[in-house]
């Protein structure tokens, strides 16, 4: 039971970390609380599921497909809607605009699945991805598990030396510290927003593939899990990518076991989401600077 | 056959556009004028509708000496059955029923709306919006699965609270009801919002400091804005659920505050017309989408367009015209420069935060 709860908490770690660095890397850039990240793992989800569907190998394969998916939604969503808002709209604003880009998003999945039904004659709705067992050190683990970390730290790693050893890296940072001034040092700072979009929409469609493994899916199902990684990000600090990173695995374990006591002592499983809400809640009333207070000075 | 159908179509049309307005122009008081972003409005949109589910059986059945045996949950429906068919016998009993719940709905509305001002005195605005998410997700959560409440996910019955008026003039009664409510709740807001109160929202919003060393007090301002417009979207709730005729807590998901929110920019925000252009707006497409659908065979369910096509409204209204379709009215004791350059000074905190 332990084992199997570890497991969970892990998986779901992950990929609540790799949902909300991206949430937070627009936040950083462009200042959009983005209701529709949720949405990116969505399109995700059912770019791996349609191409599972019509070449018939295990969705794990299509995991570069839902990373260019993302990559190319991210790049559409920040041209067409949010650089010309560019210095334009109020914080709020951004957010409302962002439920628009949920409601287009959302239910243009609903849309594509309807339609995908029809077409292909396959279930659309209630998705699950069948897992592998994968031999490791001479012990079975769950895919998931394995191929799920791997993955999440790879990225991570990767993100890492992209923002402190590349040049377009350390320019994001600088964007980040002041973008009128990165601006006036000629650094194209389109570009970089641009490029932070992309990468949040990859981080997240590649979070979605590994979703159906865990839960059954919905096209509404990234959007039901947004607030969960809010949560992370804003346990995290709003304004830190290792916060968030460190927020996600948190918010994981205590929505993982929490739900465990719950059942414990008689409660439904079904006020799980709450655990995430109640802590967005408390973070946001009692100390909004969130674990990044911990160690930043600002 | 041709009459009824006529009268339903209205009746829809009416009541929907009733409960929008009226929820539209609650956010427009709290977002528009005082610049409060109340995003937990689906929750105080249920509380109304959840007095509703919670009460009316139980009322009735108090009234009516019925003893209510088993569970709520499996029970409701039949028991609202029961209630209703001797509300048909008795008038007073129905609107003994419906003033009750109303006036429950906008109590604890009220109080709702005070407890959640708190929280906007610390929080920066976009924080209070993501913590009044929350609270709304939390509520929906709870109602969700503690089943005396309204059923759980069964949803809870609704007494007829108008069945004694006979088949159609019972509709016509109700889209008379909720034609009238909204009419009256927007006027109120109108006039509040040309009021003292109203300059006073709007000058907080613009400027914190400014209003505070003018004598007024912010806590109080917010306090009252947020109280309002809760106690208005707790009505909203309780019409709308003696409309539908069931409570069910799924309906009252952070999706609807999102088309409330979009209504409300669309239309205009801070200008008391908007939150009737707005809801008129997305009603005008979604009929216009339900009515073609019966024309056309499409591979999908034509119902997801309507929100498509608000979301895209909305960002190009943002983008090309960010007042709205009915922008706010400089208030005329202030000179149109002013204006401007307070709206500029608002964009321009958020860009150079740092």
């Amino acid at each position: 039971m332990a084992m199997e709860l570890l497991v969970d908490a892990v998986v779901y770690g992950n990929l609540l970390s790799l949902l909300s660095i991206g949430l937070s890397l627009t936040l950083l850039t462009t200042r959009v609380s983005n209701f529709a990240h949720g949405d990116f793992a969505t399109v995700g989800i059912y770019v791996a599921y349609t191409m599972s569907v019509l070449f018939g190998a295990n969705p794990y394969l299509f995991l570069p497909f839902s990373f260019v998916g993302g990559l190319l939604l991210g790049f559409l969503v920040y041209r067409v809607v949010f650089e010309p808002l560019r210095g334009k709209a109020s914080l709020v604003t951004l957010m409302i605009v962002s439920m628009a880009l949920d409601f287009i998003l959302r239910y243009s999945v609903q849309i594509y699945a309807d339609v995908l039904q029809r077409s292909l004659g396959v279930y659309t709705r209630g998705i699950v991805f069948k897992d592998v067992n994968v031999n490791f050190l001479g012990s079975t683990l769950p895919g998931l598990l394995v191929i799920s970390s791997a993955v999440t730290w790879l990225f991570l790693l990767l993100l890492y030396l992209f923002l402190y050893k590349t040049k377009v890296g350390i320019a994001m940072r600088a964007v980040i510290e002041n973008p009128s001034l990165s601006e006036a040092l000629g650094i194209n700072v389109k570009r970089i927003y641009a490029l932070s979009w992309m990468l949040a929409a990859s981080f997240a469609g590649v979070a979605g593939v590994f979703l159906p493994f865990r839960i059954t899916v919905n096209p509404d199902t990234g959007f039901s899990i947004l607030l969960s990684i809010f949560a992370a990000v804003t346990l995290g600090g709003l304004e830190s990518l290792l916060g968030s990173i460190v927020g996600a695995y948190i918010i994981a374990f205590s929505e993982t076991v929490g739900v465990y006591y719950l059942s414990q002592i008689g409660l439904s499983t079904a006020y799980r989401p709450a655990i995430s809400f109640i802590t967005l809640a408390l973070v946001l009333l009692l100390y909004p600077r969130g674990l990044a207070g911990l160690w930043s000075k600002r | 056959m041709i009459v009824v159908d006529v009268v339903f179509f209205v009746l829809d049309l009416a009541v929907l556009y009733s409960v929008y307005v009226i929820l539209a122009s609650s956010l427009n008081l709290e977002y528009g004028e005082a610049g409060l972003p109340n995003f937990g409005k689906a929750a105080f949109f249920a509380v109304g509708a959840f007095s509703v589910g919670a009460l009316s059986v139980r009322l009735g059945a108090v009234f009516l000496g019925m003893a209510l045996e088993g569970d709520f949950k499996l029970n409701s429906l039949r028991w609202a059955m029961s209630v209703s068919q001797s509300v048909a016998r008795n008038p007073f009993l129905g609107l003994g029923i419906f003033i009750a719940t109303l006036i429950v709905a906008v109590l604890v509305g009220s109080v709702l709306g005070v407890l959640a001002s708190y929280p906007a005195l610390r929080l920066r605005e976009d924080y209070l919006g993501m913590l009044l998410i929350a609270f709304s997700e939390t509520i929906r959560i709870v109602a969700r699965n503690y089943d005396p409440l309204v059923g759980g996910t069964f949803g809870a019955g609704v007494v007829d609270f108008l069945a004694w008026a006979g088949s159609p003039s019972r509709e016509i009664l109700l889209l008379f009801l909720s034609v009238v409510v909204a009419a009256i709740i927007w006027i109120v807001y109108y006039r509040l919002s040309a009021s003292p109160f109203g300059r006073a929202l709007r000058a907080m919003r613009d400027n914190e400091l400014a209003t505070e060393s003018l004598g007024r007090n912010i806590v109080k301002l917010r306090m009252m804005a947020m109280m309002i417009g809760s106690a208005m979207a707790s009505v909203a709730g309780v019409l709308y659920a003696y409309y539908v005729g069931t409570v069910n807590p799924d309906d009252f998901t952070t999706s609807k505050t999102f088309l409330i929110t979009l209504m409300v920019i669309i239309g205009g925000s801070g200008n008391p017309y908007g939150p009737l252009v707005g809801p008129a707006v997305y009603l005008a497409f979604d009929r216009l989408i339900q009515f073609t659908k019966q024309r056309l065979i499409l591979p999908f369910d034509p119902n997801y367009l309507s929100y498509i096509v608000l979301g895209v409204i909305l960002i190009i209204v943002v983008d090309r015209h960010p007042g709205g379709i009915v922008p706010e009215k400089p208030t005329l004791t202030l000179p149109r420069e002013l204006r401007s350059l307070l709206r500029q000074r608002r964009v321009e905190e958020t860009w150079n935060r740092k």
